[in-house]
């Protein structure tokens, strides 16, 4: 049984109190609880000082580029379907440049789970606006405020018929790795979006502004997990501001609606043809 | 005229500004993040628009649609961001856009660092998008030149509809030094083929759509003719003690500044070495080597890459006369000594090129 130890990889270089660490180590420890070895797991981000997670966590990583994590991420994980695939980046990475892949990940449904480290704001490139920004947001690249609104990641996935959605936050870790927990056993794609302060460059979404203003949806009475369009009313309701598992089904997967799908991993598939084989393919061009 | 100490990237942004540009789409990338965070905040000041894109790819389609009106538009980002704008640089030069790009490198392939390097010549010059098309290439290696060619850019741009793209690399990016703002050269051009929303005339159509052979091969050899005319007309370099040279080097921005130093060192030793600094990458400044043929003994190439320049200088040199080739890369920058040793080993110890 692999231990926490096994997993820690390259030593983080992010700022002391970061958001992220928590974000990393919820998924270790996630790891660890379900009983996932280290070559088990796949860890494939994109770039951001998020993006460093796939070279701190010691499991198969891909550090890839800036928006594209998730196509990656598909690619590997029907490429072996036997290797635990966790896409990971920012929120300007995965909502800004990344969207578009984000929304096809999201109604594809095959079976990967995404954590996003939402900060608010572009970290690695010392704080200019991102897409979750608030209106009005003041930043390098919004000196009198942002004049756009931001993007609803929640929503947005949630119409596009994601099969699992979670919300945490990095001030409470303890729920962040229960969330990663259930995201990485659900079946079909899995977005946790974590708020993920940046104490460095955001000083308005901090962790004093999450504890204060986060409402858990274990709080709320009557809260349905299954029902998408009442989920979607709470999220405008709170204006995003919830954590817990927000919205769950069981869905068929990419993987399962595919006629054919090979059902051993492709990855350790023998693709040696067999002579026979190509004889009759020969025959059908005679 | 007023002196300012400004960051290489900086000058870049004010400069575009002072030459009309009230267009920036952009979006943040190191080395270059300082032009898209000077343009936010003195883009408003000066009546234009400025705006965060939601990726280079946005960014570069903004600049298409907002040069159509026939004002002036900028973009900037470094070597990973250029390799996404390359469709819309294709399609610029296809619709006959004016535009400035600039680039200031960083490493590759793939992500890179950050470092300096010169590995994006190809790329810039012989077309990273599809299609026969060409980008003017400007080369500075100070923050003077920087701002100065900007200015030139945009004129450029808008005498040939074309977008035209300043080539720079992290060194020149974040370097301080002195610059001086020339007065922007007042030029009459005709943008009468602009999108403007005016009534009362045919109307202009943006488009580079052909699906007739015959009408395609005659948009083919207009564009070969202005390539041809900007190549006779707009190829500029930097002569650095050509006059009695024997032995010649060839280097453009930051090597040729470093490549300056070696040179000076080299004369103290008594060679009569000189270098031509390309300035304009293209059209490749061909007319340079031409009287050098017949005197020259050697060449000598420093770059900060695998070796891209190097091609052209061959191609233009022709066999007439050995071209070394000397080059740091990753983000090294090479240092005078070592283009001294490679110099003396290739043409005095008549050892390897
Ligand atoms: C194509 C491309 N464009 C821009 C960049 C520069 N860049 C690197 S990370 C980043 C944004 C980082 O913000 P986010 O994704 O929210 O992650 P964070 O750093 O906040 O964790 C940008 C713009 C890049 N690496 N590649
Ligand atoms: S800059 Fe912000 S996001 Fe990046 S490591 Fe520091 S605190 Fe974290």
């Amino acid at each position: 049984m692999a231990t926490l130890k096994d997993f820690r990889g390259d030593q983080p270089t992010w700022c002391p109190g970061c958001g992220h660490f928590s974000v990393m180590s919820s998924l270790q420890k996630a790891a660890v609880d379900l009983g996932i070895e280290p070559h088990e797991m796949g860890v494939i981000s994109g770039i951001g000082c998020s993006g460093k997670i796939s070279e701190y966590t010691r499991a198969y990583g891909f550090h890839t580029l800036h928006g594209r994590a998730l196509p990656v991420a598909q690619g590997a994980a029907l490429g072996n379907k036997d290797v635990k695939i966790i896409a990971s980046g920012g929120d300007g990475d995965g909502y800004g440049i990344g969207i578009g892949h984000f929304i096809h990940a999201v109604r594809r449904n095959i079976d990967i789970t995404y954590l996003v480290m939402d900060n608010h704001i572009y970290g690695l490139t010392k704080g200019q606006t991102s897409p979750t920004s608030s209106q009005g947001f003041i930043s390098k690249t919004s000196p009198k405020g942002s004049s756009e609104q931001p993007i609803q990641p929640l929503e947005t996935a949630l119409v596009n018929g994601i099969s699992f959605l979670a919300q945490g936050f990095s001030g409470n870790i303890k729920q962040l790795n229960e969330l990663v927990k259930a995201a990485i056993q659900h079946k079909g794609f899995a977005l946790v979006n974590v708020f993920s302060p940046c104490v460095t460059f955001n000083k308005v979404n901090t962790y004093d502004f999450y504890k204060e203003n986060l409402i858990d949806i274990g709080a709320i009475e009557g809260y349905d997990v299954n029902n998408r369009g009442k989920v979607i009313e709470k999220i405008r309701e709170t204006n995003g501001l919830l954590t817990g598992i927000l919205y769950q089904e069981e869905k068929a997967t990419f993987e399962e609606l595919t006629p054919e799908f090979p059902e051993a991993s492709i990855a350790k598939q023998n693709l040696h043809l067999d002579v026979n084989v190509l004889k009759a393919i020969e025959k059908q061009f005679q | 005229m007023k002196k300012y100490l400004m960051k290489g990237n900086e000058a870049i942004a004010e400069a575009a500004i002072q030459a009309g540009c009230r267009f920036y789409f952009g979006y943040p990338i190191t080395p270059s993040t300082e032009i898209i965070e000077y343009m936010a905040r003195k883009m408003q000041q000066v009546g234009g628009t400025f705006l965060q894109a939601e990726s280079e790819i946005a960014a570069i389609y903004m600049v298409f649609g907002a040069s159509g009106s026939g004002k002036r538009v900028m973009t900037a980002s470094s070597s990973t961001g250029i390799s996404l704008k390359q469709e819309g640089l294709s399609f610029l030069a296809a619709n006959e856009l004016p535009a400035v790009i600039v680039n200031i490198m960083r490493t590759g392939p793939g992500l890179g660092g950050l470092g300096a390097t010169q590995a994006d010549y190809f790329q810039a010059t012989k077309g990273g998008g599809h299609g026969d098309y060409r980008l003017i290439v400007l080369a500075p290696n100070s923050v003077q030149e920087m701002t100065d060619l900007i200015m030139d850019g945009f004129d450029l741009a808008d005498i040939y509809r074309n977008p035209v793209m300043i080539l720079a690399d992290g060194i020149l990016g974040q370097m301080m030094e002195p610059v001086i703002f020339k007065e922007p050269e007042k030029i009459e051009i005709d943008k009468s083929w602009a999108t403007t929303g005016a009534n009362g005339r045919k109307r202009n159509i943006i488009t580079s759509y052909n699906l007739h052979n015959e009408a395609g091969e005659e948009k083919a050899l207009y564009l070969e003719q202005k390539y041809k005319g900007i190549k006779e007309q707009e190829q500029r370099w930097e002569e650095y003690h050509m006059e009695d040279a024997e032995y010649v080097f060839v280097a453009y921005g930051t090597s040729a500044r470093i490549v300056k130093g070696a040179v000076d060192q080299l004369r103290k030793e008594g060679n009569k070495v000189g270098l031509i600094r390309p300035i304009t990458l293209w059209p490749f400044p061909e007319k340079a080597f031409i009287p050098l043929l017949n005197r020259i003994k050697g060449y000598m190439v420093v770059e900060m890459s695998a070796g891209q320049m190097v091609e052209d200088v061959k191609l233009n040199v022709n066999g007439a006369a050995p071209v070394a080739f000397y080059s740091r890369q990753g983000g090294i920058t090479p240092q005078p000594e070592e283009i001294i040793e490679k110099f003396n080993n290739s043409y005095h110890k008549g050892g390897e090129q």
